[in-house]
């Protein structure tokens, strides 16, 4: 066994391997130093102080707040795209040309980016201009201060996300159900099943790995939200937007108290880290199905 | 009877429309705004044909900033990091997939913990890295983050072990390096993950708007997204028209490549994930 | 085959990474100059829209006088922006040589040792007379005793009027004097479901303007400890919290300058009929006002006219070579200069920073034809230094989020917002 042969599969794998322990690993670990001291990035001098950014953060109202309104949306985002995308997959999942161009035409808001979708959203609800309280005013509807009170502002980034992500989940649940084997349904028809029932029975339950699989993946996706908050809201009105990737953001660009950020960080990589755990012990278990 | 069901026909096609139209209405408005004129922009019940198109809109938004730049910018740091990415793919995937090697499991384990941890996460320290190496404000933060992918290496070698032992044995007899047999054998072979994850890869970048915008402070370097964000910065006001005419310039390239490889796209998209 | 093509690649992208590598050899700035032995400096500006596009034509003026000196111009958003764009790039070793700094975060840049210390340019061989310069406008120049900034673009903020809507009122178009005429201006002039009599951002600068003219202050004396949660300073809030419940005041949407960008739009479009905003949009306002005459005036006084200045000094960054700060001084020399204070001035409605410009014949001849000019520097008269606390760089959002917050849900009184803020404040200010 010459020494080539013994080093090759470490050769192949070194530069992969560098690059993740360089951009991710340490950057992890260094996060983590760095919660536990007080730095305004300019001064060479990092105070440590301990668990007092934590204490801070867990008594802040405003932090509070943030996870809170992140929760919310990640709730109200996750089950409305969830079951709007299901409707619509029993829906159109159909043959046919407007079927397809259907699914095509919800689908198109997914590979935009989100900078576009933000920016044209921020236009169509403007409180006077905007195109959705003129199809208020057309219904006989009062006009929506959308994105501009602090009761509304949260809901409004919700249909954002909501219309950016249906497409994808409609058609991976597509894919989920035209995976259904036919026979399972010729048999219900046999039994006489009725609708609801063949549904309840069969077709749930066989989407659901794909359910279980949406689920996590929006709701990783939507607690990592930041573009839609920094485009259309800053956070505001009055922090009913704030959320927690926005809340690290500000406090490590536009306050400079990079060892309070970090501990938010470190919430986030706690949050994140757990759901990413559910979704590859699911991912495990799914191969042994198969 | 028949009639019942010709009319619930007609429903379910009207249905169907109305949901197509929800989600084609955003984009009609987008074009309609970007061809008014200000005035025209700020009509309330909105028009929807303005009186003359102003196509000086598109110029405009265009020479708001050196959009030529972000355009270069956007390709350059996008097919590197594919290009990188494919380099470091490859080889790690073939390794994992087809070797035993001491510390494989541990090795393994960094690529799944890298493909857990989001730069939602990551933002903060490694800015802070770039900036102690000197290197923000340069091409080098937005491209070696990601210069491997461990969502790619996942990917290809599911591909790579699928691939029966007999075909790489026979290629052994045929190739002398196992280099070659990598390159010339089972990435033909996995062209169509390779191919998805591509799509996947690039669109992601292209659309990339978070990690640019921390990275980077000076023209330079910004992308097309970070841009056309800016648009919407001008003071006294902001002028929608010229905002949605810069938007139209970033989505309509993504909306006609989506038009002719519909397929590919979705299915890449809709099942790269479900493996 | 493949591998030469991706091997051909990869060296290109190699070889393109480290030329294009630097940001100096992208010509980003207005500057035509040749580069060849001449300084090259960074400059970070924090105006957009027009008035960017003036400053632009300045800078491209400046480089081709003279061959000495390069100016690179990068627009970085507002104030706001602006300034955390130029801290984090301080430690990256990226910022600026110079930059626009808004009065009242000089003091929070200058104790973090950003700023250099301007006295050896301004008594060197290159210098330039301070006296000179508007006495009203450098209280926030210096910081502990220390010169550190030079005035540039300076406001104070004004009540635009669209006059013929006050004429077809029948009010006179001079203007509302007092708070309460204020009022009873805007009843008037609402037409409900139309028009707003009267609309303002909600923000710290206005806010500023009212607790002046109340007779009361935001900081201590010393600035050690906020004041403005005593009665002086709750009036304004509740004096707003009236007018909009009352549906003659409009309180614009958005965060920060986005509010103003919506007022500004709001009085253009007639759909609102006086507002407070910076004398710096005076040309774009009047530019962009059709079919009606833009009027200005002081802001309505309650005790006492009353008003902060604003906008921003021209700052060098201390980190750079002493080359380097060489060519940003000769900069400021010319952008603050008697010819250039008054060309931009003219063609913003910033006042001019000096006492020459504003005495010259060129001026004197734009007051007689557009005395809506003449305004804010009639104005200065009243005007107090916004408070440059380190602290208060941070303070003043939080003071305007408790505000807003007060404004936006009725359940909250302006006393219990001011004194949330004011908790704060005791841990900023120490």
């Amino acid at each position: 066994m010459s020494l080539w042969y013994k080093l090759r599969p470490y050769v192949m794998t070194v530069p992969a391997i560098t690059v993740f322990i360089l951009f991710f690993i340490y950057p992890i670990f260094y996060m983590i130093y760095l919660s536990f001291t007080s730095w305004n990035l300019i001064s060479p001098v990092k105070k440590f102080v301990g668990w007092g950014n934590y204490v801070e953060l867990l008594s802040s109202r405003e932090f509070q707040q943030v996870i809170a309104n992140t929760i919310t949306y990640t709730f109200l985002t996750v089950l409305l795209t969830l079951i709007i995308a299901l409707v619509l997959a029993l829906w159109l999942n159909r043959k046919g040309f407007i079927y397809s161009f259907a699914q095509g035409a919800i689908f198109s808001p997914y590979i935009i980016s989100l900078v576009s979708v933000a920016l044209l959203w921020l236009w169509i609800m403007d409180p006077q201009y905007g195109l959705l309280n003129w199809v208020l005013k057309i219904f006989g509807l009062s006009p929506c201060p959308w994105l501009t009170h602090t009761d509304t502002a949260l809901i409004s980034l919700v249909i954002v996300g909501v219309w950016k992500t249906v497409g994808y989940n409609t058609l991976v649940f597509i894919a989920g159900l035209q995976n259904i084997p036919r026979d399972l349904y010729e048999a219900a028809e046999l039994d006489e099943a009725g609708r609801w029932k063949t549904f309840y029975k069969i077709t749930l339950p066989m989407l659901s790995p794909t359910v279980f699989f949406l689920l996590v993946v929006n709701i990783i996706a939507s607690f990592q939200v930041f573009d839609t908050v920094q485009i259309m809201t800053q956070g505001g009105p009055v922090n009913a937007t704030n959320m927690l990737v926005f809340y690290i953001y500000q406090y490590g660009f536009d306050f400079f108290k990079i060892g309070y950020a970090s501990a938010a960080g470190v919430f986030l990589l706690i949050i994140v880290g757990i759901m990413t755990v559910f979704h590859f012990i699911f991912l495990s278990k799914r191969v042994h199905y198969r | 009877m028949k009639r019942l069901i010709q009319i619930f026909k007609i429903l379910e096609l009207a249905a169907v429309i109305a949901i197509i139209l929800v989600f084609i209405f955003p984009f009609v408005w987008m074009l309609s705004t970007s061809l008014k004129s200000i005035p025209e922009t700020l009509i309330f019940p909105p028009k929807w044909i303005p009186d003359n198109f102003m196509w000086e809109n598109f110029v405009q938004a265009w020479s708001s900033g050196p959009f030529l730049r972000y355009f270069f910018n956007s390709v350059l740091v996008s097919i590197s990091i594919l290009l990188l990415q494919f380099l470091t793919m490859v080889p790690a995937a073939y390794a994992f997939a087809r070797y035993n090697f001491r510390g494989k499991k541990f090795l393994f384990g960094i690529t799944i913990t890298a493909l857990m941890i989001p730069p939602q996460i990551t933002f903060l320290p490694v800015y802070l890295q770039m900036s102690a190496w000197g290197t923000l404000d340069s091409y080098v933060p937005l491209i070696l983050p990601y210069a491997a992918s461990a969502f790619g290496i996942f990917l290809l070698r599911q591909s790579f072990m699928q691939v029966p032992e007999e075909i790489i044995e026979a290629a052994r007899l045929d190739y002398a390096s196992e280099w070659q047999i990598m390159w010339k054998v089972l990435v033909p072979m996995a062209r169509p993950v390779l191919v998805t994850f591509g799509l996947f890869s690039f669109i992601y970048h292209w659309n990339d708007y978070f990690w640019p915008l921390v990275m980077t402070n000076s023209d330079a370097f910004r992308t097309l997204p970070i841009g056309i964000a800016m648009l919407k910065d001008a003071e006294g006001g902001v002028a929608w028209n010229t905002v949605m005419a810069g938007n139209m310039i970033l989505v309509l390239p993504i909306l006609v490549v989506f038009f002719f490889a519909q397929r590919q796209i979705i299915k890449a998209f809709v099942y790269s994930g479900i493996k | 085959m493949k591998k030469i093509v991706v091997i051909l690649l990869s060296m290109v992208l190699m070889v393109s990474l480290t030329a294009c590598g630097s940001k100096k050899t992208v010509n980003v700035g207005e500057s035509s100059a040749e580069n060849d032995g001449s300084v090259e400096i960074d400059f970070w500006y924090s105006l957009g829209g027009k008035n960017g596009e003036v400053i632009q034509g300045m800078v491209k003026e400046f480089n081709e006088s003279q061959d000495e000196v390069t100016v690179n111009a990068t627009f970085q958003g507002d104030y706001y922006e602006n300034h955390a764009k130029v801290l984090s790039a301080i430690p990256a070793g990226t910022q600026p040589d110079v930059t626009m700094i808004e009065i009242a975060s000089i003091g929070a840049f200058a104790e973090a040792g950003a700023l250099e210390d301007l006295k050896p340019y301004v008594e060197g061989e290159n210098g330039i007379n301070l006296n000179d310069f508007v006495k009203g406008l450098m209280g926030n120049s210096y910081w502990k005793d220390t010169l550190y900034a030079i005035p540039f673009n300076r406001s104070t903020p004004l009540l635009y009027l669209n006059r013929d809507m006050l004429e077809k009122a029948g009010l006179d178009p001079a203007g509302p004097k007092t708070w309460n005429e204020l009022r009873e201006y805007a009843r008037a002039l609402t037409k409900k479901d139309e028009i707003f009599g009267f609309s303002t951002p909600i923000d710290i600068w206005f806010y500023e303007a009212l607790v002046f003219e109340n007779g009361g202050g935001i900081l201590s004396a010393d600035g050690t400890k906020p004041a403005f949660n005593s009665p002086e300073g709750i009036e304004p809030v509740e004096f707003w919290q009236e007018m909009i419940d009352e549906g003659i005041m409009k309180r614009p949407p958005g965060e920060k300058y986005n509010a103003w960008d919506v007022a500004r739009q709001d009085f253009i479009n007639q759909k609102v009929g006086m507002i407070f905003t910076s004398t710096g949009s005076l040309n774009m306002l009047m530019e962009q006002a059709q079919g009606f005459e833009v009027g200005t005036a002081f802001l309505p006084a309650k005790k006492s006219y009353g008003v902060p200045t604003g906008g921003t000094n021209l700052v060098i960054l201390s980190k750079s070579s002493s080359e380097e700060k060489k060519a940003a001084w000769k900069f400021i020399k010319f952008m603050t200069s008697q010819e250039q204070t008054i060309h931009w001035s003219k063609s913003t409605g910033y006042m001019p920073v000096r006492v020459s410009a504003v005495e010259s014949a060129e001026m004197k001849k734009l007051y007689a034809e557009k005395p809506q000019f003449k305004v804010a520097v009639d104005q200065l008269e009243y005007a107090k230094p916004r408070p440059m606390v380190p602290g208060y760089k941070e303070l003043q959002e939080i003071i305007m989020n408790e505000i807003q917050r007060a404004i936006i849900d009725d359940s909250i009184s302006a006393k219990e917002a001011l004194d949330a803020a004011a908790q704060k404040a005791e841990k900023l200010l120490k």
